[in-house]
């Protein structure tokens, strides 16, 4: 998974869920919903903003923590998706 | 692993419970007489189609953890026939477990063969997912009207709702209520008193389900975009809307010409000494006024301390200069891949809310066992 990928999902997160405060440490292995960053609302824009940017379709099933709890699933996610 | 899928009988007593914590927020278990009728409104409705279905989320265990409720509605918009989901009964438990399965149920049943989706008791929550979905919300379907009639039984009434003693002073307010609507000749915004008008040339009387199903597919054709009511599916809602024990008597009225000529129609619940509720107000165009004037003499007569109901586009104009309050509650969302449908929700050319809604299901206002 590209770096460029991590950046651009780290970016998504600060500017939407982080209201641009890029202050905030957001290491990739940090999840999002302990952290009360994401929620239900979230989610949704977040799949939004993944089949927008990275032209890749999420299925039902994919909305599960396992695939989108931090930046480095989601990521992983990306690229399974793209190798698909 | 989680997973959504169609709304079945077996999952009745689950999302009975659901509905009774979350919606009803009672720890009363479900009883069978709101199993029997999420059964009945959700599985057996007359116009179910079995490619739109409510959706229920299932934890990995098999077990419910979340309902959206749909009921298919058809509707018409420039010759076309359309499918449209009407999407109400939202709950989702296990917020913290399994955060995302209300947006999960959100988008699989936006996701559906419907051309357009709608809800009209939105919170704040479901209204910020829905928009994530870029959905719109329809801010002149998503107002709450409130018209007071006697304003301290009004306040009497909105506080005893948190604290029953407050009703040993309803004597005093009949008596402050005597006072104050005697004064001016005005209507005001803190009290109403019928005055001499145009309403004077209308009457209004009680009609049948059948009447009523008639005049409200009469009515509904002016707006482009409206539900497609066949009699039976309306005369089946209007027997769900027969009675809101928590809301009170049924009032289900035409207005008319004195030459007998139906204007309107309206359909409200009430017992004197409470605030009504109205589900619907439909006019003839351009007569709008007139039918809400004479629900607001209706209510006056019957004792009523205030009446409120949703806004509808037409319904919102003709309340200019009536002294009415509005307040926001829940919200009324759209949700198409069609511009021009879009276009005509957007711009106030849709029938929405009440019985193109879910007021009158007995989910909203009713009492179970």
């Amino acid at each position: 998974m590209s770096d460029e990928t991590k950046a651009a999902i780290r970016t998504f997160i600060v500017e939407n869920f982080l209201f641009g405060d890029d202050s905030h440490p957001l290491p990739a292995d940090l999840s999002l919903i302990d952290n009360d960053l994401i929620d239900s609302t979230g989610i949704l824009e977040l799949v939004g903003f993944l089949e927008e940017r990275f032209g890749v379709q999420v299925a039902d099933a994919d909305i599960v923590p396992t695939n989108l709890d931090t930046i480095e699933r989601i990521a992983g996610f990306i690229a399974r998706k793209q190798a698909a | 692993m989680s997973s959504v899928r169609s709304f079945e009988a077996g999952d009745v007593d689950a999302v009975a419970d659901l509905f009774q914590r979350l919606l009803r927020k009672t720890a009363e278990p479900a009883n069978d007489d709101l199993k029997t009728y999420l059964r009945t409104l959700f599985i057996d409705f007359p116009a179910a189609e079995p490619d739109l279905r409510s959706r229920v989320h299932v934890r990995t265990d098999g077990s419910v953890s979340g309902f959206l409720g749909v009921l298919p509605v058809e509707m018409e918009f420039e010759g076309r026939r359309l499918k449209a989901a009407n999407c109400g009964t939202f709950a989702c438990d296990d917020r913290e477990e399994d955060p995302f399965a209300g947006a999960r149920l959100l988008r699989d049943v936006l996701a559906g063969p419907q051309d357009l989706s709608f809800t009209e008791t939105s919170n704040d929550v479901s209204t910020d997912m829905w928009r994530s979905m870029r959905a719109t919300v329809l801010g002149p379907h998503s107002l709450e009207w409130l018209r007071m009639i006697k304003p301290a039984s009004f306040a009497l009434k909105a506080a005893a709702g948190r604290l029953s003693a407050l009703r040993l002073f309803n004597p005093l307010a009949r008596a402050a209520d005597a006072i104050l609507c005697r004064r001016g000749e005005k209507q005001n915004w803190s009290h109403y008193i019928p005055l001499a008008g145009k309403a004077d040339a209308f009457v209004d009387e009680a009609v049948s389900d059948a009447e009523f199903a008639d005049l409200c597919r009469q009515f509904v054709r002016h707006f482009p975009l409206r539900p497609a009511w066949d009699t039976p599916v309306l005369e089946t809602m209007l027997g769900h809307a027969t009675r809101k024990a928590l809301h009170g008597e049924r009032i289900q009225h035409v207005v008319k010409t004195r030459t007998g000529k139906a204007v309107g129609l309206y359909l409200y619940y009430g017992n004197p000494g409470d605030i009504g509720r109205t589900v619907q107000i439909m006019a003839a165009p351009g007569q709008e006024a007139i039918v809400i004037d004479r629900l607001m003499r209706d209510a006056h007569a019957r004792g009523l301390v205030a009446i409120r109901g949703r806004t509808q586009p037409t319904l919102l104009q003709a309340m200019i200069g009536k002294k009415c309050a509005f307040l926001h509650t829940s919200s009324t969302i759209v949700h198409s891949r069609d511009p021009a449908l879009l276009d005509a929700m957007a711009n106030g050319r849709v029938f929405l809310n009440g019985l193109a809604g879910e007021g009158w299901t007995r989910l909203i206002g009713d009492r179970f066992g």
